[in-house]
């Protein structure tokens, strides 16, 4: 196991050296704080990878390694000043082509976020991704994601965040209650398939995060901002766990676990019987919960609380009421 | 017990010097060459003894190096074809380098990041994070988006990372798929050709060696370990992924359901901007799914906000779901508990 995690760091260490190289050389001279600030790694790792590029080279014809067949430094420069200024160079002259899988996961990142306004010149995008594949030592990786269009939600609150002024929309919650919102747009989030906006609200005088596929009418407003996404720290989590959040016992199949997983807390424990797993999810209201638990049919069921089961067995059951009519 | 007392060079220094001698040599350096002069491996070279060790650490050393990407090609010597001692290894410049024409704006350079910022967790995270590091060597600075975003795309199926490995390293695998309607799942011997999502699951576009036949399985449904079988296929180097999502759509825009949704409702709200739903004159929307289980399980959520009137196997699999999440929530009765 401890081997595995050896080459894999090394590996990433030679894709810095063999990338530093050749933007050093394009830098006559540059401060170690602003290639750290480029590349944003910690600045000790740029002087290391600078040491180490200073005393590498070929073995050349003596295969003795001999002073002009190794990389050169203004060592002065370098100790005194934190400047790297390159004096010799051997063998690199270019940046590195991506691998095959690095280039297919760069054309798979950006067929996910073709719905993005950004997006919106579908020929730009297409020769992105052409240059990403002549740009590659091999053909990329035959891993794609399906396009999407373009978002009109999106759109408009990437005008209302160039404009500086507020968004307002119909906001539909789980709860299936209407209300019109008016909100400084922030930031825009994604899990797999569902977009979010997160966004200071005006009516509830605090961050609020909305599902773009609950946004209707959106629109930009005359209203300046009131926050701008600098001025409010936004925690890493798209969900955050509340004081008012409930606890409920569930019974899961093991293979629907992993579907789950954003709504089980760390501390959860589970157990297993019967071929299910027992454990606790945590949710802010069973409305929630019983849209949840129905898209799951057979996989999940509440044990308690008595109250959140049967929120589930009533949905279902007007469900399935309707069908027998 | 000699090598002990020589210093030793960090992995990177070994694989760096490697990377540097097979660059800078036009006729390629044999094997050996490479062990006792290369930095990494002289130290730990023996020009009389058995050099086992440091053999089998060159052939890990090339594996990691062409995993990143670098076009490390061994050459036969010259008039000694076939001869494995004799070969040559080199690393050609213009396989190796990014051909000098390319180059990203910076608003390519931005949307680039957002990319491999998608795979953060987990699968392709660190082929993303290299990519960054490769795309950040040719300088270019990166305009401020407009807008922020977080994207992230995660894989929860379970076989992916072994179906990508086999895709790879061109692998036929095997596996236990079990086909919805089918009691007991299947065991398929197959080809990888494409990993694709689809809709937002993960499918696995693969040729069947036994029959010719190309078939498209859901990750999510194969049941068992993703397993190799020791034999290696010869891939069609051209983009199987285009037909793959081409096959998955025609699937898609094949079945249509009709359902009836509540008005202001979230099945309303959330249906309508499901890609492709058409609204009739009658107010009921026209739904294209691939596959009936999972459009089934996904209306069964809505609850009574959703009314499936066709097709009728659909409308009977959402009926029958909505039954059963109804029953297995039940309220234990006094029944049980006091007879």
């Amino acid at each position: 196991m401890a081997e595995r995690r050896g080459p894999l760091q090394a590996q990433d260490k030679l894709a810095f050296l063999l990338s530093l190289v050749p933007f050093l050389m394009d830098h006559e001279r540059i401060g170690v704080g602003e290639v750290a600030a480029h590349f944003s790694v910690p600045e000790e790792e740029v002087r290391d990878a600078v040491r180490l590029i200073a005393v590498s080279g070929v073995p050349g014809e003596t295969g003795q390694y001999q002073h002009g067949d190794l990389f050169d430094l203004a060592w002065d420069d370098f100790e005194d000043n934190d400047q790297i200024v390159l004096t010799h160079m051997v063998a690199i002259d270019d940046s590195p082509r991506f691998s095959g899988r690095e280039a297919a996961a760069l054309i798979a990142g950006l067929q996910y976020l073709s719905a993005l306004p950004e997006h919106a010149d579908r020929a730009a995008i297409a020769s992105l991704m052409a240059k990403l594949s002549r740009g590659a030592s091999a053909p990329p990786s035959q891993v794609a994601v399906e396009d999407s269009e373009t978002d009109a939600t999106l759109a408009i609150i990437r005008e209302s965040v160039a404009a500086g002024v507020q968004l307002e929309f119909d906001y539909l919650d789980s709860r299936g209650e209407h209300e019109l919102r008016r909100v400084d747009p922030l930031r825009i989030e994604s899990l797999d398939a569902d977009w979010y906006l997160r966004a200071w609200c005006h009516l509830r005088e605090a961050v609020r995060t909305f599902r773009l596929d609950r946004i209707s009418n959106p629109q930009t407003t005359s209203e300046p901002i009131s926050y701008h996404a600098d001025e409010v720290k936004l925690s890493e989590k798209l969900f955050e766990g509340s004081a008012d959040d409930r606890m409920v016992t569930i019974d899961v199949a093991p293979a629907a676990l992993p579907l789950l997983a954003d709504y089980i807390p760390e501390e959860a424990s589970s157990a297993e019987r019967d071929g299910r797993l027992r454990t606790t999810i945590r949710v802010s209201h069973y409305h929630g919960l019983k849209r949840l638990v129905a898209g799951l049919p057979g996989l999940v069921t509440v044990v308690e609380p008595s109250e959140a089961r049967r929120m589930v067995a009533d949905w279902a059951a007007a469900g399935a009421a309707r069908y027998d009519a | 017990m000699a090598q002990s007392s020589s210093p030793r060079v960090p992995v990177e220094e070994r694989l760096f010097s490697l990377v540097l001698a097979l660059l800078a040599t036009e006729t390629g350096l044999s094997k050996n060459e490479i062990l006792s002069t290369v930095q990494g491996y002289r130290q730990r070279y023996s020009a009389s003894g058995d050099n086992a060790n440091l053999e089998r650490q060159f052939e890990r050393d090339k594996d990691d190096i062409r995993e990143l990407g670098v076009p490390l090609e061994t050459l036969d010597a010259p008039g000694q074809a076939g001869n494995n001692q004799n070969l040559r290894y080199r690393i050609p410049r213009g396989a190796y380098e990014l051909p000098s024409d390319i180059s990203f704006s910076a608003e390519e350079t931005a949307l680039l990041g957002l990319a491999a910022m998608v795979w953060r967790e987990g699968s392709l995270s660190a082929e993303s994070r290299r990519a960054i590091v490769k795309l950040r060597s040719l300088g270019g600075g990166t305009g401020e988006p407009v807008l922020g975003y977080v994207p992230s795309l995660r894989v929860r199926d379970a076989a992916f990372e072994p179906a990508r490995s086999a895709l790879e390293k061109h692998q036929i695998v095997r596996f236990s798929y079990l086909k919805p309607g089918e009691a007991d799942a299947r065991v398929r011997t197959v080809a990888p050709l494409a990993l694709v999502q689809h809709q937002g699951r993960w499918h696995l576009h693969a040729l069947e060696p036994d029959t010719g036949v190309t078939k498209t399985f859901l990750l999510r449904r194969i049941v068992s370990q993703v397993t190799t079988t020791g034999k290696t296929f010869v891939p069609d180097e051209t983009d199987q992924t285009s037909a793959a999502l081409a096959e998955l759509e025609q699937v898609w825009n094949s079945h249509t359901a009709e359902v009836e949704v509540t008005p202001d409702s979230d099945a309303a709200s959330r249906l309508r901007k499901r890609r492709g739903t058409r609204t009739t004159a009658s107010g009921t929307l026209l739904l294209h799914y691939s596959d009936a289980n999972i459009v089934a399980d996904e209306l069964t959520g809505y609850g009574p906000e959703v009314l499936v009137l066709s097709p009728p196997e659909l409308r009977l699999a959402v009926s029958a779901r909505l039954r059963l999440v109804a029953e297995e929530h039940a309220t234990p009765t006094e029944g049980d508990d006091h007879g």
